[in-house]
């Protein structure tokens, strides 16, 4: 779900192996994290999201060479989550009947149960 | 003696009694404080459900109440002598017009809890059904029945009208000035409301178990809707270890770090991603099951955010992270804390202060330090706490404590820090915020290309 923005930087990154120093500079920032890494305030998160797309470039990396090697599903073989909301909307709906069905059996169990 | 009688009489017994305590209002402040909230949480589990429900609602508002009420009511005991069978099963009657052994297999007639809205009887699923999402649930499954006891709405309801009546003697009088009591039982009855009509918490539970459905560590109990009404909530029966059994989890192999982990990267999910989140998460709430995954139970309290609120509270979160003051106060303005121009100053630099605090001596930070001092801090300056950011703010803080009582060392800023870069790089993808940001950037961009 978050994966989109991110591995479209990714991608960018490894297609930019010869990074300019400032960008390479801001991912050893961003990996030595924590509070003695990073400085705090605005920068801050720029280094950090510089190192996490580092990172999501070297799982991108990896991943098109399994690709490549046959190791790994074609990418549009994953759910999709719009058709997975549907699938819970109608199984919501169900649920819904099958509560109203048993509260309509109880309604004429009791009229029944009337002397 | 009239209800109403009787709630002010306990309540001056219990507060009376506290006095030796806090040395007949000579001790220290915070010795005060706890005796007084000491005798209130004594006096509101004597005198039953609404009371307990709105010690319930009182321990998740840092915002309003002092940290001493709130840790008391968060420690207030909801276990209440079990009702005979015959009783509930008067219920089960009333809503579906039959026994409960014409509704489920086994069903027993002791409950397995007692508390003091409902309580629960375990039974045996009699036919296979297919719930709203997950595996079919086969004959013969273990259920947990949620039954709520006879009378409680009305007795609640009616509790509920004669501390309305004290309440608004009690702002009329001036007694009331830290936080409006009325309002306080507006939030509460609506809650009240919610939570007694036992399919909402079903609904969600369904919902959880969806949003979570890409997420083996994570359980849900699935709802079986033949079998529950406003007042009957039948679901998968549940075990496992609660978080106070924690080392005989770890003595079976469980693994506590990365659930811990996990379960405070589940519940940023909830907030930051759904925008609906478990607003009642305690150790009862809670298992950590043999198979290596967590068991969230009791949808009754649930939160819920715009998408704005959404991503203004993971701005905020990721200035906790990066340790960025202005981040977080432009932010938290668009929560709806108003810092008048000339507090802001103050207030950045007491910002600032607690940003860098948050280290604890172990190494890992600490976010209930930052979260409630925060809060310590608007209220210090008289601003005023939006309510959702306060039960936020406080829900982010338990769900740390949760977290620590399962893996001691976890450092819940380390583990927030992927999740909400993520998320806010994600935002920066969003068509409409591109569309808002882009014509600055390019000006930017340009200024950069000229100079």
């Amino acid at each position: 779900m978050t994966d989109d923005v991110m591995r479209f930087f990714a991608a960018w990154m490894l297609t930019h192996e010869t990074a300019d120093e400032g960008l390479k500079a801001a991912v050893e920032r961003g990996e030595a994290g924590g509070a003695e890494g990073m400085s705090g305030g605005p920068d801050a998160f720029v280094d950090g999201l510089a190192a996490m797309v580092a990172e999501e470039k070297e799982r991108l990396k990896a991943e098109l060479e399994a690709r490549a090697r046959g190791e790994l599903p074609p990418p549009d073989e994953k759910r999709d989550p719009v058709l997975d909301e549907i699938r819970f909307e109608v199984g919501e709906l169900r649920g819904r009947l099958d509560n109203l069905e048993s509260m309509l059996e109880s309604i004429l169990a009791r009229l029944e149960a009337r002397p | 003696m009239s209800r109403q009688s009787r709630i002010a009489l306990t309540l001056a017994k219990r507060w009376l009694a506290t006095l030796p305590a806090a040395r007949f209002g000579l001790a220290s402040g915070p010795r005060r404080r706890a005796a007084f909230a000491r005798g209130t949480r004594r006096a509101f589990e004597e005198l039953g459900p609404a009371f307990v429900k709105l010690g319930q609602l009182i321990s998740v508002r840092p915002d309003e109440f002092s940290d001493e009420l709130v840790a008391e009511m968060r420690s207030m005991q909801d276990a209440v002598p079990p009702l005979p069978y015959e009783r509930i099963a008067e219920v089960v009657r009333a809503e579906f017009g039959r026994d409960p052994d014409e509704l489920w297999d086994a069903f027993e007639r002791e409950p397995v809890a007692s508390a003091s809205v409902a309580q629960v009887h375990r039974a045996r699923l009699r036919e296979a059904y297919r719930p709203v999402w997950g595996a079919e649930l086969a004959a013969g499954t273990d259920l947990a029945v949620k039954i709520v006891r006879p009378k409680a709405a009305e007795a609640i309801r009616a509790d509920v009208g004669v501390a309305r009546r004290l309440a608004e003697r009690a702002v009329r009088w001036g007694l009331a000035r830290r936080f409006d009591p009325v309002g306080l039982l507006d939030e509460f009855e609506a809650s009240v409301d919610r939570e007694l009509d036992l399919r909402q918490e079903g609904r969600f539970a369904d919902r959880f178990a969806f949003d979570f459905r890409d997420d083996a560590r994570i359980e849900v109990p699935r709802i079986v809707w033949p079998r529950s009404a406003r007042r009957v909530l039948t679901m998968e029966y549940m075990t496992g270890w609660r978080l106070t059994e924690i080392d005989a989890a770890a003595a079976e192999g469980v693994d506590c770090y990365g659930l811990a982990v996990h379960g405070a990267t589940a519940f940023m999910r909830q907030v930051f991603v759904y925008g609906r989140y478990h607003a009642d998460l305690h150790p009862a709430n809670l298992f950590v099951t043999p198979r290596n995954t967590i068991a969230y139970l009791d949808f009754g309290i649930v939160g819920y955010l715009t998408p704005e609120e959404r991503m203004n509270i993971t701005q905020v979160m990721a200035a906790l992270v990066y340790r960025d003051a202005d981040r977080a106060l432009r932010y938290s303005a668009k929560l709806g804390v108003d810092v008048p121009a000339e507090k802001v100053d103050v207030i950045r630099a007491g910002l600032g202060a607690l940003l860098d605090g948050t280290e604890r001596p172990d190494g890992t930070r600490d976010f209930r330090h930052f979260g409630l001092g925060f809060l310590r801090l608007l209220g210090e300056h008289g601003i005023a706490i939006p309510s959702g950011y306060g039960l936020l703010i406080k829900s982010l803080a338990t769900v740390e404590g949760v977290a620590r009582a399962l893996y001691p060392q976890i450092d819940i800023v380390a583990t927030a820090q992927p999740f909400t870069t993520r998320v806010l790089a994600q935002a920066m993808g969003d068509p409409a915020r591109l569309a808002e940001r882009l014509p600055a950037a390019v000006r930017a961009a340009l200024r950069e290309l000229v100079v």
